[in-house]
């Protein structure tokens, strides 16, 4: 079943002059996964390949990165499905490089944790979902997990370095739809900005790659519908809360 | 530290790891929404360079009837009438899709921003079929 | 996953300086702005399609004449009209091309430039067109 597959994988190094790309073959299962493959290339071909990865299954958020020019995880990214008889892997876009497959996630998380949204979600998974015998209670986590894949399509964020990016509006949204005791208008304050939520312009690239279902474009327009509503609320009635 | 500090969060990202405007031109991998970016700023920076041609042109009416009757025989050129074509073009994706926008950005069409996308897609060419048919019918006129 | 923020929404990881969002404040100007880009380009849209009709679509041929062009700019429901186009259509188009502009990642000092230099460019332009409508309606 094995079948070989050659793998394009963007090299770089700190002090290189530029990156360039360098060749593999890899031996692939039907099953065999983007990140398989680049594991299988660190152990048995290169050893200094750089990538950055945790659980194999969708939820560190730690393996995205651009595969045949899609962002994707490269975890559930199927070798065969892929049809292509090349595959070219290359890091984010729209991040500091910082070896190979792997950027600077400082940047991402500076404004992602400024919102500081809570983890576990006051809703449920399905409202209605069957619970095991003695389970009275079902948590759900917040759905995104943080792997920058909306920051890396976002046009604004390609051309604006300040921008507060897909993830952490999208958090936003969700404080104000769940506040769970956080401090609401400084989280409308900071997405209340030219570089905030008024600074994307509907692209739609970050809900249509999200890995995870968050439709942080669909979060950015119902925090501009509700910020602006908020002003209007102000401006007939001054004294009202603010962002209520 | 002031509340507006420039911090490392703003440093640009070494070589080829920001899109930047040229990256726009890269439109491998980009989805609907992203050709729809992208168009209407290309055809925004299209027709407000028309709009000056335009205005630049229109500055022979104050020469008087001979001058604008002169370049008007020119303007019926069948080039000038694709020009047109074109022009009509740039003007309906660029319309059409602020309007799309001016709904989905005060988050008044959200869920169904797709569907919004592609019926003013098909708004927009069905009106340009009938624009163009009815510019080009005139080659010759006048 | 990575650090946890602290109060004030620092990113701190061991040995290292701390990352915050702290977008530098940019030069605003009253009309300049996302929303005013939406109000304009929905004036813009009701009137280049009245424009556009009354110029290309209803006239034989597409195009007007001389004599045709000075009753359409004479008629007093028009040139008002006419003159609000001129104003919005230049204010949006400008306020267009300084966002374009500005996603080239321009200093604070340099964006500030580019607006007073395109609010000038607009000026221009509004004064231009006035004297051009000025000449045709008082034309004999």
């Amino acid at each position: 079943m094995g079948e070989t597959v050659t793998f394009r994988v963007h090299r770089y190094k700190q002090g290189d002059a530029a990156p360039h790309q360098d060749t593999f073959q890899v031996e692939t299962e039907p099953r065999t996964t983007v990140l398989d493959a680049l594991t299988a290339i660190r152990r048995t071909q290169d050893p200094s390949l750089t990538l950055r990865h945790s659980c194999f299954h969708a939820s560190c958020g730690t393996c995205a990165m651009k595969v045949n020019g899609r962002e994707v995880l490269a975890c559930v990214t199927n070798v065969r499905e892929l049809g292509t008889a090349e595959v070219v892997v290359e890091p984010l876009e729209n991040a500091p490089l910082v070896s190979d497959l792997v950027v600077e996630m400082a940047p991402f998380f500076a404004r992602y944790n400024a919102i500081d949204r809570p983890l576990v979600r006051e809703s449920e998974l399905v409202p209605g979902a069957q619970r095991a015998p003695g389970v009275e209670r079902a948590l759900r986590y917040e759905d995104c997990i943080e792997c920058g894949i909306c920051v890396s399509v976002c046009p604004i964020a390609g051309t604006d370095p300040d921008y507060l990016g897909p993830a952490a509006l999208a958090a936003a949204d969700r404080v104000r739809e769940e506040p769970r005791g956080r401090d609401l208008p400084f989280v409308l304050s900071l997405a209340d900005d030219p570089h905030g939520v008024w600074r994307c312009h509907a692209a739609f690239e970050c809900t249509e790659a999200c890995p995870s279902n968050v439709d942080p474009a669909g979060h950015i327009m119902q925090l501009r519908r509700a910020l602006i509503g908020g002003r209007l609320r102000r401006l007939f009635a001054p004294r009202a809360e603010v962002g209520r | 530290m002031s509340e507006r500090a420039v911090t490392p969060a703003r440093q640009a990202p070494p070589r080829g790891r920001r899109r930047g405007v040229l990256g726009w031109l890269d439109v491998r991998g980009r989805r609907l929404g992203g050709w729809a970016f992208i168009l209407n700023r290309v055809t925004g920076l299209g027709v407000l360079f028309y709009l000056y041609l335009h205005l630049i042109v229109l500055s022979q009416l104050a020469a008087g009837p001979s001058s604008w009757n002169a370049l008007l025989n020119w303007f019926l050129n069948p080039i000038f009438l694709v020009l047109d074509v074109v022009l009509l073009a740039g003007l309906l994706i660029h319309g059409l899709n602020g309007i799309r926008l001016t709904l989905v950005e005060f988050g008044l069409v959200v869920s169904r921003q797709k569907a919004l996308l592609l019926a003013f897609g098909t708004v927009g060419v069905i009106v340009l079929l009938i624009g163009a048919l009815r510019f080009l019918s005139d080659v010759g006129a006048k | 996953m990575a650090g946890r923020a602290d109060e004030s929404g620092a990113l701190s990881a061991p040995g290292e300086r701390p990352v915050r969002w702290a977008p530098e404040e940019r030069d605003t100007l009253p009309g300049v702005g996302w929303g005013w880009q939406a109000v304009t380009g929905a004036l813009v849209l009701v009137l280049v399609t009245l424009h556009m009709i009354a110029n290309h679509f209803v006239v034989k041929g597409g195009l007007r004449d001389y004599q045709e062009v000075i009753a359409y700019i004479t008629n007093p429901v028009i040139l008002p009209l006419e003159t609000l186009f001129l104003v919005v259509v230049s204010w949006h188009g400008l306020l267009g091309l300084r966002a374009v502009i500005f996603d080239f990642g321009l200093s604070v000092r340099a964006e500030r430039i580019v607006t007073r230099v395109l609010l000038g460019v607009w000026v221009v332009t509004v004064l231009y067109g006035l004297t051009l409508l000025a000449i045709l309606v008082t034309h004999p």
